[in-house]
């Protein structure tokens, strides 16, 4: 059989074609597969707070309001210098790169101290009714997601302040930066459903 | 788009040197430490079908046993206690450690072949989620051996597997190890979304692709929204069980029903996450042994496509005798028999396709007829159960037993059967013996009707599941005993085909590239391929590549692809136009210290929840260890 040239592709980039890079849609897939989670969470929540005689049991109040609050400030302050981070590396700027990154690790990781405060002066524990069970782990989920992303944009920040990525090699770039929002506004539906939530439903 | 043909086309020669340089490019490492680090689709793609194969042959023995056991009232073979854990293990092991794995496997050994490309989207995530997969079936099955299995069925209802009716270890291993083997799951999922959208060979848009590669699509999909829900609920089952949390615990404000709702949110669309490649295998072997086009490609995709939509809408009817709102037993009900409409649209454009066509009746087609008879009759046992006073009357009785053993064995493995005779020779090589084949379907094809059938009556009897015996007054000795002998004879049916496989591979006839006559790429690899898949990926200009090829004697393919590292074609998601080019990385060993970091957390959280935080930083490591870019950094 004749065997004939069709296209050629030595030309074509190497690098994140169309911004929409193998990788680009595997992280896709895991928030997909993580936003599935996040939902049934909510669901399981709700499912829970339907049967119950009273949401939260009686003798026991919604945690307070304040400190979620300000978390979630700092999770949105987070996204931004995570955006502005990519927006230099996209004009070449990689020292705004790294100080984006570091600002985003150093937010989140004062969210996580905040957080670490907040739940060690819960007065409930999760062994004592499925509504503290369910308040804990939901909790938990996000609060070990955010210690990831702390975890994996220490790494970028590193490889950023010794210049690994550049405008055409920073696909790492953008997976972690997509990540980083997903964690951060899976954020806004637990914060209404935990501490908005018992205070429109409970009345 | 269809792709311009250029004018005066260029014609590629190949010469043995960049060839050799291909082979050592894409080379898999020998040896025993070589072994951990292949990352090549083929190779994790032939691992998950053994395995799957193999725990396929251990669960098998598992209801031989149970059924040796229910041959006579009144037997001692097993006792209660073995009894119980033998279902579960039955069960457990066929639907997630077998069904699933084996269609992945064939999915990701196939799919890149059909779509014309040299690997996966992300190779070393692939060899990971083999790793998770073998380390979580060795763990579960081992369990086995330590007469600690799980014991609590196959869907772990609490409050029957919570820590106060089933303490030890067993349901703990259960619920971890099942969390555990979706993530190999869910990777593979998303290795085949990604790999199907973005890597197919240029001009194959998506109505050009290829039936199976629809359905491993839409299976994909299924498992990346189907599967989250299994891992929360058994999430919270191991928090119930292991740090006292009170999801399901009635006195701590707890909802068992929860359970029941996430469990079969997930378990419902997974018989169809089996049962869905099983159609795609189906189209593909009706296509070449009718050797034409399928009637309807674009009805059957959008059947596929509806099937996977539907399949989500319909749990709640495994639940119909939980005392649910009248409303939504109706919808269920509705819901429930609407599936029923995309499965005989497939159907009928089956039997459109074979009507009047010129049948080869070889084995793989045998398979094929096959289901067709079998799942026919599990489709109607299906709509009678989504009916709620029937429903009511055969819950939990051996009619259920019957019904989902039709549609499962019948609808899905009678085609995997099918497809194993039909590209066994592109795998190793080699044919297997026609003879056999068909020795093994016909053995298989009696025994599987002389074993469930009879259960039908059974249940409408009254004979419940999950007895581990009966009293003689009861009269099912006589039934139950025809059962377990075609038990016998169905397993003698696999068992012919084991052997024939085994057989085949030293002695089997040596394969053409293209033994059937059939029109898609994957035909067009050597047979086995070589390491690198295609000498030079094909350009597609429709459904029927190798057809084309074969009347115009002429096929064009994309050049500019180098040798001396790991190259392939990117395209764009509708059309199939080439973008640009993606460099995939070589074999490591890193996915393996991931899958054993992972499988410490996983195994150590049922002794001490401290595992988990041990576990989380050591995957963390390994992840940077896999991840971290190694100088020279690329620059072109």
């Amino acid at each position: 059989m004749k065997v004939v040239q069709g296209i050629d592709v030595s030309d074509m980039t190497r690098f994140n074609p169309d911004q929409r890079a193998p990788l680009w849609w595997g992280i896709l897939g895991l928030i997909a597969i993580e936003s599935a989670v996040v939902l049934t969470f909510c669901v399981s929540y709700l499912y829970l707070a339907a049967y119950a005689e009273a949401w939260p049991p009686s003798g026991e109040s919604a945690p307070p309001m304040l400190w979620p609050s300000i978390n979630l400030g700092l999770l949105m302050l987070s996204s931004l210098t995570m955006f502005l981070a990519g927006q230099a590396i996209n004009r070449g700027n990689q020292r705004g790169l790294a100080i984006g990154v570091t600002a985003s690790v150093l937010l989140a990781s004062a969210v996580l101290v905040l957080r670490s405060l907040e739940l060690m002066a819960y007065e409930f524990s999760w062994k004592d009714h499925a509504y503290g069970s369910i308040v804990w782990t939901i909790s938990g989920f996000h609060y070990v997601h955010v210690t990831s992303i702390v975890f994996g944009s220490a790494v970028v920040a590193i490889l950023a302040w010794r210049g690994y990525f550049t405008q055409q090699r920073q696909i790492g770039v953008v997976v972690d930066t997509n990540y980083w929002y997903f964690v951060c506004f899976a954020w806004i539906p637990f914060y209404l459903l935990l501490y908005w939530g018992p205070r429109v439903y409970g009345q | 788009m269809t792709l311009e043909k250029p004018a005066n086309p260029r014609d590629v020669t190949d010469s043995p040197e960049e060839t050799a340089w291909l082979e050592r490019t894409w080379h898999s490492p020998g040896g025993l430490l070589g072994w951990f680090t292949h990352v090549n689709q083929r190779m994790i793609g032939k691992r998950f079908i053994i395995t799957a194969f193999i725990f396929f042959l251990l669960a098998g023995i598992l209801g031989i046993l149970i059924r040796l056991q229910l041959a006579g009232p009144e037997q001692q073979l097993l006792g209660p206690e073995l009894y119980n854990q033998f279902f579960t293990m039955h069960g457990t092991v066929m639907m997630f450690f077998f069904a699933i794995p084996v269609m992945e496997g064939f999915a990701i050994y196939f799919v890149p072949l059909m779509i014309g490309t040299r690997d996966m989207a992300f190779p070393r995530l692939n060899a990971f989620g083999y790793y998770v997969y073998l380390i979580g079936g060795i763990v579960l099955f081992g369990s086995l051996l330590l007469s600690m299995a799980p014991n609590a069925g196959w869907f772990n209802y609490v409050p029957l597997s919570s820590k106060l009716y089933s303490p030890g270890y067993g349901v703990d291993i259960w619920t971890t190890m099942i969390t555990f083997i979706e993530v190999s799951a869910l990777t593979a999922a998303v290795e085949l979304i990604v790999t199907t959208l973005r890597m197919r060979a240029p001009g194959m848009s998506l109505n050009r692709m290829p039936l199976f590669v629809w359905a491993a699509l839409v299976m994909s999909f299924m498992i990346v929204f189907a599967m989250p829900a299994v891992i929360v609920s058994s999430t919270l089952l191991i928090l119930d069980r292991l740090v006292e949390t009170q999801f399901f615990i009635v006195e701590g404000g707890g909802e068992p029903l929860l359970w029941q709702h996430l469990f079969w949110y997930f378990g419902h669309p997974e018989v169809y996450i089996i049962l869905v490649p099983a159609l795609g295998m189906i189209s593909t072997i009706i296509i070449t042994f009718t050797r034409r086009p399928i009637y309807g490609y674009t009805a059957l995709v959008l059947s596929v496509v509806a099937i996977g939509f539907v399949s989500f809408g319909l749990w709640v009817h495994h639940m119909f005798t939980t005392g649910l709102p009248q409303l939504g037993m109706s919808f269920f009900t509705a819901a429930s028999a609407t599936i029923a409409i995309p499965s005989g649209v497939q159907i009928f454009c089956w039997i459109a396709s074979l009507w009047g066509a010129k049948i080869r009746f070889a084995t793989p087609m045998l398979w094929v007829l096959g289901f067709f008879a079998i799942f026919v009759i599990g489709g109607l046992t299906g709509v009678m159960v989504a009916s709620i006073p029937f429903d009511t009357q055969v819950h939990d009785t051996f009619f259920l037993v019957a019904h989902f053993h039709y549609v499962l064995i019948g609808g899905a493995v009678f085609p995997l059967i099918g497809a194993t005779y039909y590209w066994w020779p592109k795998i190793t090589g080699r044919m297997m013996s026609e003879a056999a084949g068909k020795w093994s379907f016909w053995l298989a094809f009696i025994g599987f009707n002389v074993t469930f059938f009879p259960m039908h009556q059974l249940g409408l009897e009254g004979m419940p599941r999950r007895i581990y015996t009966y009293v003689e007054e009861m009269g099912w000795g006589d039934l139950n005993l025809l059962a377990t002998i075609g038990s016998l004879v169905l397993a003698t049916g696999f068992g012919v085909t084991l052997i024939n496989a085994i057989w085949s591979v030293f002695r089997g006839q040596r394969a053409e590239p293209n033994p059937w006559g059939a029109p898609t790429l994957e035909w067009a690899a050597d047979s086995p391929p070589a390491s690198y898949n295609f000498r030079h990926i094909p350009v597609v200009h429709s459904r029927w590549p190798l057809w084309d090829w074969e009347r115009d004697r002429e096929r064009a393919v994309v050049t500019g692809l180098r040798n001396d590292r790991r190259e392939v074609v990117l395209t764009s998601i509708l059309d199939a136009k080439p973008v640009g080019v993606q460099v995939l990385p070589a074999p490591t060993i890193w996915p393996f210290v991931s899958a054993v970091a992972a499988s410490l957390g996983f195994i150590g959280i049922i002794f001490h929840p401290i595992f988990f935080a041990i576990a989380f930083f050591l995957v963390a490591f390994t992840l940077v260890a896999w991840f971290w870019p190694r100088r020279p950094w690329r620059n072109d």
